[in-house]
């Protein structure tokens, strides 16, 4: 067949290979003897209970009917056993979670939720930053300004995620998404979780009500974004964070560890674009404080929760890149990581010069440097070690012991 | 052979390689550092800033472009590169107590001339909002009676923003050990011997800046060797 996608996608797919392939059978038997067989290990423990747990509290703490919400959580469970929809809704599980957690975060009672802090992030942010690099970013504001912040913060934001996916499922190797989604969601969750448990206000806060003390009962600020619902005359922004179901959610920012995380992805699988990608994650930190929506600090923490998250996930669940491969198609086979073959610390027992001295036992002085290097000589008496570690010794300065 | 000063960590928190733990390190450091290119930004918004402000930022733009050598090198590690790295870790952990020290005395002294007045009214209009420093022009504003109770106490505050000041100034340490022992797997390892004739010969013949980039790192590499060896 020559359609398009064939011409595009297909024309480097290795014969009789199928690891790209998608599942699209509807038979629920096969999910069910896949979990008869599935023997999990400690960290799939940690997993299913953890992800499971939050469900659970969300399911007891949604002020939903009941009814909806057993609807729900069948359908997502039917959806989990088709294996056509299982490969992406049952990856897809950390974010649905995410999102189950974060749309019932504003439903939570106001007198069982810990207090709301002011002074912490601005003084953190002091303390460990010099000053408050919103406040200095925000000082002087024009037009352009707020068009060039709200692209970044009001636009691509919302859209980056869904666009990141799709590029990284098509020209990414076979099970990245999935490596995405379990990254993305976890990021998320555990942000959602920080900001519950530790309710900071935001810059806007202070610009607006100084260090008052704040209580759940205000509305949410648009900040710098009320300029553009003025510009373009609508109210779409201040409306919806007025509305916000986290309004004291500063810390982490959410919208800095969701640009960071699309940006170590794509960096992980296009490396050749990775100026581009640190762009739009400095573009955005700007924007975002420029916009009074967040402190230097709460980036930080955003963006670190995506960096240690992502770092998990490609040692443990990404598999390897072949940046000469175009496609998913292109690929023969998944390769993953090996942390301690690939430790460039690690002895390999093939190479004398590659054994650590620490695991030697030597009874001379290594410290001899400053001695000139000896290039071994022709007329040196006979030696058995290979020229190689020769040279190495020599190197050491350790050839005359 | 010498032993170093002090028992280094083999591992990250017990369980990590060490190279893997350098990685988390240097990007968490060089995330840090960006603060310092924002604040630079000071100079188009018109944002006053101290001279301790200057140097810290000045410096943070500094150790980021060290830093992130050792990113790209995390995996094909370089002994000279890492001994840089690592001695400038070391005097930035000394850099940031002292700047985080001084910047705290800044903080409470700001706070000390806390102007009772509410500022609640003061910045309706947005753009003007925008405008607005409080703590530039010494406007905080006290706490105010706490009737609902969902507001953080002062002492709440106090205790929270101590713990994480001190929490990211104890994994700051313990991150230069990590970095530390690292560089001291490295010394011990012949495949990332430095030979010195080698760099002599490689630095004829460059600019300026590059001989004394090299000879910066040819110091560092001296004193990690004398140090942790």
């Amino acid at each position: 067949m020559a359609n398009p996608f064939s011409r595009w996608f297909l024309s480097e797919r290795p014969p009789n290979c199928h690891v790209a392939d998608l599942e699209t059978s509807l038979d629920p038997h096969q999910t069910l003897l896949k979990v008869q067989k599935f023997r999990p290990t400690l960290s799939d423990w940690v997993h299913y209970l953890f992800l499971g747990s939050i469900m659970l509290f969300v399911f007891i703490a949604n002020p939903a009917s009941w009814i909806l919400k057993i609807l729900c959580y069948c359908l997502l469970g039917a959806l989990i056993v088709i294996p056509a929809t299982s490969q992406f809704f049952f990856n897809a599980l950390p974010i649905l979670t995410w999102l189950a957690l974060y749309f019932t975060s504003s439903y939570f009672p106001a007198d069982r939720r810990p207090p709301i802090t002011v002074k912490v992030l601005p003084a953190v942010e002091t303390i460990l930053y010099g000053d408050n690099l919103s406040d200095i970013l925000a000082t002087s504001t024009n037009s352009f300004l707020d068009i060039l912040a709200w692209l970044p913060y009001g636009l691509f934001h919302f859209g980056a995620p869904f666009v990141v996916a799709i590029i990284l499922f098509i020209f990414g190797p076979p099970t990245v998404l999935q490596g995405y989604a379990f990254a993305f969601g976890y990021m998320n969750l555990f942000g959602v979780i920080m900001q519950n448990v530790f309710p900071a206000a935001p810059p806007w806060y202070k610009i607006i009500y100084g260090l008052q003390s704040a209580n759940y009962g205000m509305h949410g600020s648009p900040g710098g974004l009320a300029r553009i619902d003025k510009l373009l005359g609508i109210s779409m922004y201040t409306t919806a964070f007025s509305n916000s179901s986290v309004i004291f959610g500063a810390f982490p920012s959410l919208h800095s560890g969701c640009s960071t995380m699309e940006a170590l992805f794509f960096c992980y699988c296009f490396p050749k674009l990775k100026p581009l990608f640190i762009t739009y994650v400095c573009w955005l930190w700007w924007s975002t404080m420029y916009l009074t929506h967040h402190y230097f600090v709460d980036l930080m923490a955003g963006s670190v929760l995506s960096y240690v998250i992502f770092q998990y996930t490609k040692y443990t669940h990404l598999p390897i890149v072949d940046t000469s491969l175009f496609c998913r198609w292109s690929y023969t086979s998944i390769e993953k990581y090996d942390v301690s073959k690939n430790d460039p610390l690690a002895a390999d027992s093939n190479d004398i010069e590659s054994v650590p001295l620490s695991n030697l036992e030597l009874d001379f002085d290594l410290n001899m440097t400053d001695e000139p290097s000896v290039s071994p000589s022709i007329f040196d008496g006979s030696t058995s070690v290979s020229r190689s570690s020769e040279t190495s010794i020599t190197s050491l300065g350790v050839k005359r012991a | 052979m010498r032993s170093s000063l002090v028992a280094l960590p083999k591992s990250f928190l017990g369980f990590m390689p060490l190279y893997l733990a350098v990685e988390i390190v240097l990007g968490i450091s060089v995330l840090n550092k960006c603060s310092g290119v924002y604040g630079i930004l000071a100079l188009f918004t018109g944002h006053p800033l101290d001279f301790m402000q200057w140097v810290a930022y000045l410096w943070s733009v500094f150790t980021l472009i060290v830093f992130v050598q050792g990113l790209y090198l995390i995996h094909k590690p370089n002994l000279l590169v890492f001994s840089q790295i690592c001695v400038l870790y070391t005097v930035d952990t000394i850099c940031t107590c002292f700047f985080t020290l001084w910047f705290t005395t800044q903080w409470f002294t700001l706070e000390d001339k806390v102007d009772l007045s509410s500022i609640a009214g003061d910045a309706s209009s947005t753009a003007s909002q925008a405008n607005y420093n409080p703590i530039a022009t010494g406007k905080l504003t006290a706490r105010s009676i706490d009737i609902s109770g969902q507001s953080a106490s002062e002492s709440y505050e106090y205790s929270i923003t101590i713990l994480i000041t001190l929490v990211s100034l104890i994994f700051r340490f313990y991150f230069n050990f990590i970095l530390a022992s690292f560089v001291q797997e490295l010394l011990h390892h012949p495949k990332y011997l430095v030979d010195r004739d080698d760099v002599e010969q490689d630095l004829k013949n460059k600019p300026i800046w590059k001989r004394l980039w090299a000879k910066s790192q040819k110091g560092c590499y001296k004193l990690c060797k004398n140090l942790l060896e």
